[in-house]
């Protein structure tokens, strides 16, 4: 079988006939830091809220998805822009209770915390509070609702400890 | 006094004292190049047991009355949702559009009012709200004593 022949053919004018990578859209690297949060601009009279994070937390997997999914649709349709909609880590909980008749922990159940956060940016001072109210009529049994604005914190505890570094910063400082 | 002893001593501590803080930097700069990583989601992993085994349900036909019964209803379904949505996305824009009525009236009456109307509320964030529970709570219920344990999974980078 035959190769096919990528010489150059620099003097011809066929020169570079083959060449099709440089019409494709340009992709991204893949190895890239996580970027630091953006915070918007407060204009003079039309206040508008920086990033805000929609935090649902349930033991329900399903409800506290859908109701999250949810959300991202209704930002959508009232052309809220959405920057992110992650999930948080899930938080396992073992809960033990005293038997009547003796002093042992009886282990009763193991429930599993589940955390959906929708970020967005861009909201106005008056259509606020409808927003608000239009989540809050819609929030299912069961899932606890949390809004506030995002902050560094937030964005650093979804990242993974290193106690190696944090040693080696304690003990140089 | 002698003196060769302490000056001995002198030397060699700051260098070793030197070369130590100089590996750390070194530990902490190699430690810093790497990306932190987030935390895997464990709701985004289907366990193993789910995948291993080899239980296939078998669904039995539906008879055809059966399959236009749930077509019919789905269909029922659909068109009450769908009343519903519009009548929800009515809601929100008659919402919408009377506030900014009101604000235009204000506007009218007072500009200052107006001005501090328009401003955001500093007092909004952070919103908490519990959400409806099926059952209210029990009165006089006495709930056994325990505790619970946090057992969740510590990822270390």
């Amino acid at each position: 079988a035959f190769l096919s022949c990528h010489r150059q053919y620099r003097s011809r004018p066929t020169h570079g006939i083959g060449r099709f990578k440089y019409l494709l859209p340009k992709e991204a690297s893949k190895k890239r830091k996580e970027k630091v949060q953006m915070k918007a601009i407060n204009f003079g009279t039309e206040y508008e809220y920086g990033d805000i994070n929609i935090q649902m937390t349930s033991y329900d997997l399903c409800l506290v998805e859908h109701f999250a999914q949810y959300v991202h649709k209704l930002c959508n349709q009232l052309s809220i822009r959405v920057n992110e909609s992650y999930a948080m880590p899930t938080k396992t909980n073992e809960l033990l209770f005293l038997e009547e008749r003796g002093s042992k922990m009886q282990v009763d159940a193991v429930l599993t915390t589940h955390q959906r956060v929708v970020q967005i940016s861009g909201l106005s001072s008056t259509f606020a509070p409808i927003f608000l109210e239009i989540i809050q009529s819609n929030q299912p049994e069961g899932v606890h609702l949390l809004v506030k604005e995002h902050t560094e914190a937030d964005f650093k505890s979804r990242l993974k400890s290193r106690p190696e570094l944090e040693e080696l910063l304690a003990q140089m400082s | 006094p002698c003196r060769a002893q302490p000056k001995k001593k002198k030397k060699v501590d700051v260098k070793r004292e030197q070369a130590q803080k100089d590996r750390m930097k070194k530990k902490i700069k190699k430690l810093e190049k790497a990306a932190p990583e987030m935390i895997p989601i464990e709701d985004f992993v289907t366990p193993l047991k789910y995948s291993d085994s080899n239980r296939v349900r078998s669904l039995s036909p539906l008879s055809f009355e059966e399959t236009e019964r749930r077509v019919l209803l789905m269909k029922r379904w659909c068109l009450f949702k769908q009343k519903q949505d519009k009548a929800e996305k009515k809601a929100i824009q008659t919402l919408v559009e009377a506030q900014q009525e009101a604000l235009k009236e204000l506007r009218l009456e007072s500009e200052e009012l107006y001005q501090a109307a328009i401003r955001r509320d500093e007092g909004l964030f952070p919103f908490e709200r519990d959400g409806p529970n099926y059952t209210p709570p029990l009165p006089g219920y006495d709930p056994p004593e325990g505790k619970s344990v946090d057992i969740t999974k510590v990822y270390t980078q």
